[in-house]
């Protein structure tokens, strides 16, 4: 029997696990004390709580934690310091050279007695039956200083009658348990960046609030967890551990939501999972979460899962529960048939970007091996295939450039068309952190986005810019610091291609590009531009962030190159603060597309007509590998409409769903003679499928996720899958049934054989990401522990690439017919199709999507809020209802797509960005008006809902849609 | 439903031809428009586009039917 490696669950980064009582500071100079005898160096400026600490000394504390500035309200880390009068707070005062401590003697003893008696004086003793017991501080503390009595009595004014607020989904308000230590409002507002919650009073009337006296629900908090977290006591609770009791072991993994790519600690009672902890030792998150991370995670566990694998000859026809081996055998035979038939390239693959590395790897192997063709493609297909194209034809490589932590050194931070506070909760807070020291924020974007709401912001500057006109408003910008001669000649002379920087500045100092004549595309004007561009270029470090509002557009790909030629003429790349980060989306978009998912691409982005690249492929697989690119989804639609296009594999993903033009999707679907799914629950994709695999979630497999950093980290199995196998497994068994031999036996294997393949990955397996934490690649020789910042020295193609960005309008335009801009988005609560979020109490926030359009637009059309109202396009038209907001500028509606009813996605058009195809779901003209009942589409698609569902029940609907 | 494609087609390699239009040197864009579709589309593409081009290539745009030739 041969022993896997199996890492052990929790064993990252040194202190991950101990709170070390104040933040750690950066400082050159240490400083050499002395604390009970023991000898501590430290950086200038650390507390002495920390030193100690440091040092394996646990002063005992309650205000105190080390993801939070140092309160000195507790009094119980007082200290005993040589030559000093008085006995300080350790966590306000700062070590010191020479300074020796004193921890613990009589009089520090009495003192904290004294105060854990006040405190215990007001506190309910139902310790036993309490939800924090086994970890409670308060109980610790009350143990640690040897509290044996409470003089005072508990008949007095007292909370212990406090009112509880269980208003939260996911957390309960239990005011009589509060000792008022302010680290929730301080988590709320240093760590999440909120403000929601407040001191409310003064002395003994001090109790922590909700904004004014308002539930939590109701209040401005975002449910993030933060202070939850930080609780000392079990004021806040997770209600899962209020029903389930303490958790008894746990084992560090990554979210599945975002790509931010938080590390979590899964805390398991057997194979049950009660509660998800943003782990410290997270290099993406630092211990921060959001609500979809840390609460929403009940949908792995609901009775939607699919838990049998089923077949149906066509999807009129109810499903049939088969065994594992029966479903697997039915799908090989059906597209070796096809295949027979029509054909080998009439089947293909889509990969997923929310299942591992290791899963997607698998699937475009078996595309290439079993399938015999490139016809793969993946979700970030519609995301940020852009991006893909675009930095690589620039920069080299197709990832963004930076850690995100390199914000926190940012002097200028520009955010366009994403919304981080809502679509990258985590890396939203980290932003307006460093906005509230100071940092200027552009954000372009035709929303008044909530990061231009951040409390305590500085110099902002909006650039409300109309859907579709990016390029022309990321031109002007580059007009203004060409003729400004704000450009970094230096950087440019040195690092790129001056040829083609000569023809790019000669292009874009032409007076089309300038903001004056550009004022009239954009919707912004001239002074603003120049302003944006000129803050841009001069006031030090600048980072641009950006996200599918620079990607899904006609000219995506052109936008993602204008970003990288802006950042290259000032210079804002290869160090901390700068650089060209794209938001991914989902949580292994980056991984997907670096996994070869693509029809043009092996993995590690290596183009499928290079013989060199293929060959190596060819001989680690032992097949031959078409050195033509294959179909993207838009264009097996197309085939699969025409009729060459007959079977598709879909792992974990709804494509019925997120795709454009929903019309047009399902009428390719139908056009299938076999479609595969594999998904946790029947999707929309599923509906008019022919096998259905069950899939696994991120808590019942073993893997790798890559965050938008290039962050590689470890997905760890703390559940059996429900179905009985992890998805790559599935994947192994098609292509085993398909004659194509795969004999992985754990994912590390999968992970081996990618590092063989791909140079940008040769550092890279599982014993390595096990002693680092996680791994950003490039790993290899010349990156032996991964890369935070790239193209520090130079860039994998040499010298960048200037590229001219004509400004090329989309075709979709307004006119009389359809006189608004509808564009699309996310929200917090909801996470994509919401297959996930939907399953969970994240209900609560948004159970429906709704249309935003401003007020002027709405009174136009009578309007009100809450009415409801027909969006149509060309494509076709839904039904939803109407928020009027004052967040759009007039003209411009929105709308989410987290709602299958909805039907957001029948209006978006088939236009797309000319390089990759990405869907322009950002810009469809549109009609609103008032109506009174559902579209046609959505009274079919509830129809056809309904049978569908009847199918998988065995009781089908006799109506039919 | 053939007829579809083909629009889609070349809808999409119009566009690329836009895109790639700088200072009116036909020449230079349909090179750029070509190695474009070279790299990115699949073989089945290809073909039905030469063969829309040989009959007679209604709806392309001047760069995209210069590019065609050079696939």
């Amino acid at each position: 029997m041969i022993e896997y490696y199996q890492p052990q669950a929790g064993q990252n980064p040194v202190f991950a696990d101990l709170d070390l009582g104040t933040p750690a500071v950066d400082s050159d100079t240490n400083v050499t004390m002395s604390i009970d005898g023991i000898e501590v160096s430290v950086p200038a400026g650390t507390s002495v709580l920390r030193a100690a600490a440091l040092a394996g000394i646990r002063i005992p504390k309650l205000c105190a934690s080390d993801n939070l500035e140092s309160f000195g309200s507790c009094r119980l880390c007082a200290v005993q310091i040589e030559g000093r009068r008085g006995l300080p707070a350790s966590c306000t005062t700062p070590a010191e050279e020479g300074m020796k401590v004193t921890t613990q003697n009589t009089k520090l003893a009495t003192l904290r007695r004294n105060i854990m008696e006040l405190y215990i004086s007001d506190h309910p003793l139902d310790c036993l039956t309490c939800p924090a017991n086994g970890n409670c501080e308060l109980q610790d503390m009350a143990g640690v200083v040897g509290l044996r009595e409470v003089r005072y009595g508990f008949t007095g004014d007292n909370h212990l009658e406090a009112e509880k607020d269980h208003s939260n989904p996911y957390f309960s308000f239990d005011p009589s348990k509060c000792i008022v230590c302010s680290r929730c409002v301080r988590a709320c507002e240093e760590v999440q960046g909120t403000f929601a919650l407040t001191i409310q009073g003064r002395g003994f009337e001090s109790k922590v609030s909700a904004g004014q006296d308002e539930g939590f629900l109701d209040s401005e908090c975002v449910s993030c967890g933060a202070c939850v977290q930080t609780c000392p006591t079990s004021t806040l609770m997770e209600k899962s551990i209020i029903d389930e009791g303490q958790p008894d072991h746990s084992v560090v993994t990554t979210c599945a939501y975002c790509g931010v790519g938080c590390s979590f600690k899964a805390e398991m009672k057997g194979n049950q999972l009660v509660r998800m902890t943003p782990y410290k030792g997270g290099a993406a998150n630092h211990g921060h979460s959001c609500v979809k991370g840390r609460f929403a995670f009940g949908y792995a566990t609901h009775k939607d899962r699919l838990t049998t694998p089923m077949i149906r000859d066509s999807i009129d026809q109810p499903w049939q529960q088969v065994s594992w081996d029966e479903a697997i055998q039915f799908a090989a035979k059906r597209i070796k048939e096809i295949q027979a038939k029509y054909g080998k390239d009439s089947v293909g693959g889509i990969t997923s970007s929310r299942c591992t590395n290791e899963e997607s790897y698998l699937v475009q192997k078996l595309v290439r091996t079993a399938f015999g063709n490139n016809n793969t493609d993946t979700c970030a297909r519609v995301c940020h295939s852009p991006t893909g194209y675009g930095l690589k034809t620039t920069l080299g490589e197709s990832a963004g450039t930076q850690t995100f932590d390199s914000v926190m050194q940012s002097d200028v931070i520009m955010v366009i068309g994403a919304n981080p506070t809502d679509a990258h909760p985590v890396f939203g807070s980290l932003v307006r952190k460093r906005l509230r020291q100071g940092a200027k924020l552009i954000v372009a974007d035709p929303r008044y986005i909530d990061l231009l709401k951040t409390p305590h912001l500085g110099e902002s500057i909006h650039l409300p810019l109309r859907p579709g006109t990016n390029v022309a408003l990321i031109n002007a910008m580059a007009h203004v610091i060409i003729t400004e001669n704000l450009e970094n000649q230096e950087f440019i002379r040195q690092r790129c291609d001056t040829d083609m920087y000569a023809k790019w500045r000669e292009f874009i100092a032409q007076e089309k590009n300038s903001p004056e004549a550009s004022a009239d595309i954009t919707g912004v004007s001239a002074d603003l531009v120049r302003k944006a561009a000129r803050t841009y270029a001069r006031e030090g470090n600048s980072a641009i962030y950006y996200g599918l509002g620079v990607t899904e557009h006609s000219q995506g790909s052109t936008m993602v190159m204008g970003i990288a030629n802006l950042a290259m003429a000032t210079g804002n790349i290869g160090r901390d603060g700068v650089g060209v980060n794209p938001l991914r989306g989902q949580n292994n978009v980056q991984g997907s597309c670096d996994m070869g998912s693509f029809p043009h691409e092996l993995p590690g982005y290596q183009h499928v007509a290079v013989d060199e690249f293929r060959k190596n492929f060819e001989s680690a697989w032992g097949v031959s590998i078409d050195s033509e690119p294959g179909l993207r989804i838009p264009n097996m639609f197309d085939a699969a409409i025409e009729g060459a296009f007959k079977g598709l594999y879909v792992q974990g993903e709804d494509i019925a769903q997120s795709d454009p033009n929903t019309q047009h999707v399902q009428q390719a679907l139908k056009s299938l003679e076999c479609l595969i799914v594999q998904d946790l629950f029947l999707n929309e994709t599923a509906k008019y499928a022919h096998v259905l695999l069950p899939g696994s979630s991120f808590l019942e497999k073993d893997g790798t996720f890559t965050n938008a950093e290039r962050r590689i980290n470890r997905v760890r199995k703390v559940m059996p899958p429900v179905a009985g196998k992890q998805d790559w497994e599935v994947t192994q068994d098609l292509s085993n049934a398909l004659g194509y031999p795969m004999n992985y036996r754990h994912p590390s294997e999968i992970m081996e054989e990618i590092s063989s393949l791909t140079p940008t990955f040769t550092g890279v397996n599982y014993e390595r990401l096990e002693q680092l934490g996680s791994i950003q690649w490039p790993c290899n020789d010349m990156h032996p522990e991964g890369t935070p910042i790239m193209h520090v020295e130079d860039f994998p193609i040499g010298k960048g690439r200037f590229v001219l960005t004509e400004y090329v309008p989309t075709e979709e335009r307004s006119n009389r017919r359809f006189p608004l801009l509808l564009t699309t988005g996310r929200i917090l609560s909801q996470y994509n199709v919401g297959a996930q979020t939907r399953r969970t109490d994240n209900q609560v926030w948004h159970d429906e999507d709704v249309l935003e359009l401003h007020p002027h637009d709405a009174e136009e059309r009578g309007v009100c809020d809450g009415d409801w109202v027909g969006i149509t396009s060309r494509a076709g038209d839904t039904v939803m209802r109407a928020v009027v907001s004052s967040r759009m500028q007039p003209g411009v509606v929105y709308t989410t797509f987290h709602h299958p009813g909805s039907g957001a996605n029948v209006i978006t058009t088939d236009n797309s960005d000319w390089a990759t195809n990405c869907p322009e779901y950002k810009v469809t003209a549109v009609q609103v008006e008032k109506v009174t009942q559902p579209s046609n589409w959505q009274q079919r698609h509830k129809a056809f809902d309904e049978k569908q569902r009847g199918f998988l029940t065995g009781v089908a609907e006799q109506s039919e849609g | 439903m053939a007829h579809d494609k083909n629009q889609q087609l070349v809808k999409m390699i119009n566009q690329i031809a836009l895109n790639n239009a700088y200072d009116d040197d036909v020449d230079r864009a349909a090179d750029a428009v070509a190695s474009h579709v070279r790299k990115f589309w699949a073989k089945s593409m290809k073909q039905d586009i030469q063969a829309l081009a040989d009959a007679g290539g209604e709806g392309l745009n001047e760069i995209a039917r210069a590019a065609v030739i050079r696939i």
